[in-house]
């Protein structure tokens, strides 16, 4: 009511008193205004999505699954500051490029399955489309910024922790140099972050937007994903059954997995140990860490490292592909549409 | 009936439109190869509120989507006021304001939340989206009930909600699609005098489309109607009305001799279903038929306005119409659907 502020309107003063059921005839007052562009618009928008994803502006429940996960995510870098506050010498066990890419893998899959359908699913299952298109925004408009707020979305969930692996060990070492090197380092796990969350906010908002029935959604956002990792995995432990040290090979070899790998240049591991970790988003993203040369995988990242041979170029390509595809798909697809 | 003089596509606009915030030419619309949902509709729809009459699948809905630039024709040209429908759509879904036929809102947010939404995505600064939300909630009657979620609305409360989002960009053109649809007739009544209210009072012209005519001639100043996306009619309401209604007699006894009296004082009465049907020219057939009756001392137990079937009633020639649904009427079930014969009886007049 009147008394629970209205900003109150300009140059009129509200009806004061009102006891519920009385209809005040506040008259209609036109806009004189500055009204915002397209582009504006389009901001507004992609806060509104980005908002969304995190569960703000909704329920206490939708708040749960992000921030869980956020605190998932940033449980490793945490765990990392204060191993090496209280043992300074031990060195960090954590790098920047691959974090840690099983929590990375988990938290991503769920956080993107569950967030996913809060930004396209619930505008196609309320039909609340038209009401969007009958505004100043355009067919191509809509899309993108749910694009653009999902990438963000994804970006705060894989880079903060990284910063937070980043303070923690700045200030644990000593001297301009030594913090130069973790920045050095530091900045291309930043890019290679922004891989993830181009990649899999683009393929999540395409499979999301196929229902607009949320548990459809998610499962459709899911499945795909949690599947093709796992077949992923599956081919690359098959191929690897092959792979073995070559006796007296030269050029170098190192541990793999408990298994001494020869890294003879005239070598490669099998082809299908090799191509498998094109079939998931996950593993092709390892891929192309391998094949944009991870500078120091660190132990734990090497457990599961995708193994690329000879095909890192492809590995690549896959990725470039996929995304332009994902991102062109969903464009068609809000093409496509039906308004009202 | 509301008047509505307010001058309309005035100001920030630029060229204002000369007498039409509507305007059409050859338009045709033909989804794939086969259905054609508009066919050469030339239509102008003049300042003030117009009801857009046709039944389901007439292409009032199609028309719309073209007006709002969000559906391309496949020929002829479209204007709302004054801006080109095909190039200008932008500016178009500044200036206008868009009520969908069917439901169209998240129910896990409050009003207040949606219509700010809304505003801000209408091109409003914040401050200005939250104030113009509150303000247009209050204008479709919804008070304290808008910080509460959408989901636990009654279809009335639905509706206006709808209604206040069309309203919180300040349109100059309102296009509601059915806005009485899934009401009970309190709803509908309590709708109806909003959209009048909007029309004379805020100075937005509103275009209604609807298929039932009963209903928005109450409130319009102007009617278009169309079939099979084919212009019928275009006329105001008040020449549309006076020369198709039809007055239903009926009396307990003696309707023979009513008929012979009613055509004695030249009426030309038809049989209709137990009563006799006369053309209503005026206040002066009521007193013709009050008089026969007590003339003829008969019980008179029924007397009420009626309407012919909608394509009838837009028939180019209303004298016609008449003649030949008069013919018609004892012939057709159909005259007494809900949507083909409306009532205006004595306790319904607004």
């Amino acid at each position: 009511m009147a008394a629970k502020t209205e900003p109150a309107p300009a140059g009129q003063v509200a009806p004061a008193g009102s006891d519920g059921g009385v209809i005040h005839n506040i008259g209609y007052r036109r806009y004189e205004g500055a009204r915002l562009g397209r582009g504006s618009i389009f901001l507004a928008l992609t806060w509104h999505s980005l908002r969304a994803a995190f569960g703000l502006g909704r329920g206490a429940k939708a708040k749960i699954f992000p921030a869980l996960m956020f605190v998932i995510m940033c449980l490793p870098a945490v765990v990392n500051a204060v191993s090496l506050a209280t043992n300074p010498s031990g060195g960090a066990i954590i790098t920047y490029d691959d974090y840690v890419p099983s929590i990375r893998t988990v938290a991503m899959l769920i956080f993107v399955a569950v967030e996913a359908p809060n930004l396209v699913s619930a505008d196609l299952r309320n039909h609340t489309l038209p009401l969007y298109f009958a505004r100043p925004i355009g067919r191509i408009d809509y899309p993108l910024a749910k694009l653009v707020a999902f990438v963000i979305a994804c970006l705060l969930m894989i880079e903060v922790p990284l910063v937070i692996l980043y303070v923690g060990n700045v200030t644990q070492v000593h001297g301009a140099h030594a913090v130069w090197e973790q920045t050095l380092q530091f900045g291309p796990g930043l890019l290679y972050g922004a891989a993830w969350a181009v990649l899999l906010a683009s393929i999540g908002l395409l499979l999301a937007s196929v229902s607009g029935k949320r548990v459809f959604a998610i499962c459709a956002v899911a499945i795909p994903l949690f599947f093709t990792y796992i077949v992923a995995h599956v081919l690359e432990q098959v191929g690897r059954q092959a792979f073995r040290p070559v006796p007296g090979c030269v050029g170098g070899v190192v541990r793999h997995a408990g298994q001494v790998v020869c890294l003879h240049p005239g070598f490669h591991p099998p082809a299908l140990a090799s191509l498998a970790g094109l079939i998931s988003p996950f593993t092709l993203l390892g891929g192309l860490l391998r094949w944009l040369g991870a500078p120091n995988p660190s132990p734990a990242g090497n457990l599961q490292a995708t193994i690329i041979g000879q095909y890192g170029d492809i590995y690549g390509l896959v990725f470039v592909l996929l995304t332009l595809a994902a991102i062109g798909g969903l464009i068609l697809r809000y093409r496509k549409v039906g308004v009202a | 009936m509301i008047s509505q003089i307010m001058p309309v596509a005035r100001g920030r606009d630029g060229t204002p439109a000369p007498g039409a915030v509507v305007q059409t030419a050859g338009l045709t619309k033909v989804y794939g190869t086969t259905v054609t949902a508009l066919n050469q509709l030339t239509i102008t729809v003049p300042p003030g509120v117009t009801g857009l009459i046709g039944a389901n699948g007439a292409g009032k809905s199609t028309l719309i989507k073209i007006l709002l630039g969000l559906l391309g024709p496949t020929s002829g040209t479209a204007a709302v006021l004054g801006h080109d429908c095909a190039t200008e759509g932008f500016v178009i879904r500044t200036l206008t304001g868009y009520m969908p036929e069917h439901d169209c809102l998240p129910p896990d947010v409050t009003a207040t939340e949606l219509v700010t939404h809304l505003g801000r995505m209408s091109g409003l600064p914040s401050a200005a989206a939250r104030e113009r939300a509150a303000d247009s909630l209050r204008h479709v009657g919804l008070y304290e009930e808008r910080y509460r979620q959408i989901g636990t609305y009654s279809a009335g409360m639905k509706q206006r909600v709808k209604l206040a989002q069309a309203l919180v960009g300040d349109p100059r053109l309102l296009l509601l699609d059915e806005p009485t649809n899934g009401l009970d007739p309190a709803g509908r009544t309590a709708m109806l005098d909003l959209i009048a209210r909007i029309g004379s009072e805020f100075g937005i012209s509103i275009l209604v489309a609807s298929h039932l005519l009963g209903e928005i001639e109450q409130i319009c100043d102007h009617l278009i109607a169309i079939d099979a996306g084919q212009l019928l009619r275009s006329d105001s309401v008040s020449s549309v009305t006076k020369a198709s209604a039809v007055l239903l007699v009926e009396v307990d006894e003696g309707t023979d001799a009513l008929a012979a009296e009613l055509a004695r004082r030249g009426l030309s009465p038809v049989p209709f279903q137990r009563g006799l049907m006369v053309q209503l020219a005026g206040d002066e057939t009521y007193d013709v038929v009050r008089d026969s009756v007590a003339d003829l001392g008969l019980p008179l137990s029924r007397m009420e306005q009626r309407r012919h079937r909608i394509e009838e009633l837009f028939r180019a020639d209303p004298t016609v119409a008449d003649a030949a649904s008069a013919d018609a009427v004892p012939a057709s079930p159909a005259v007494g659907g809900p949507a083909s014969t409306q009532t205006n009886g004595v306790t319904s007049g607004s």
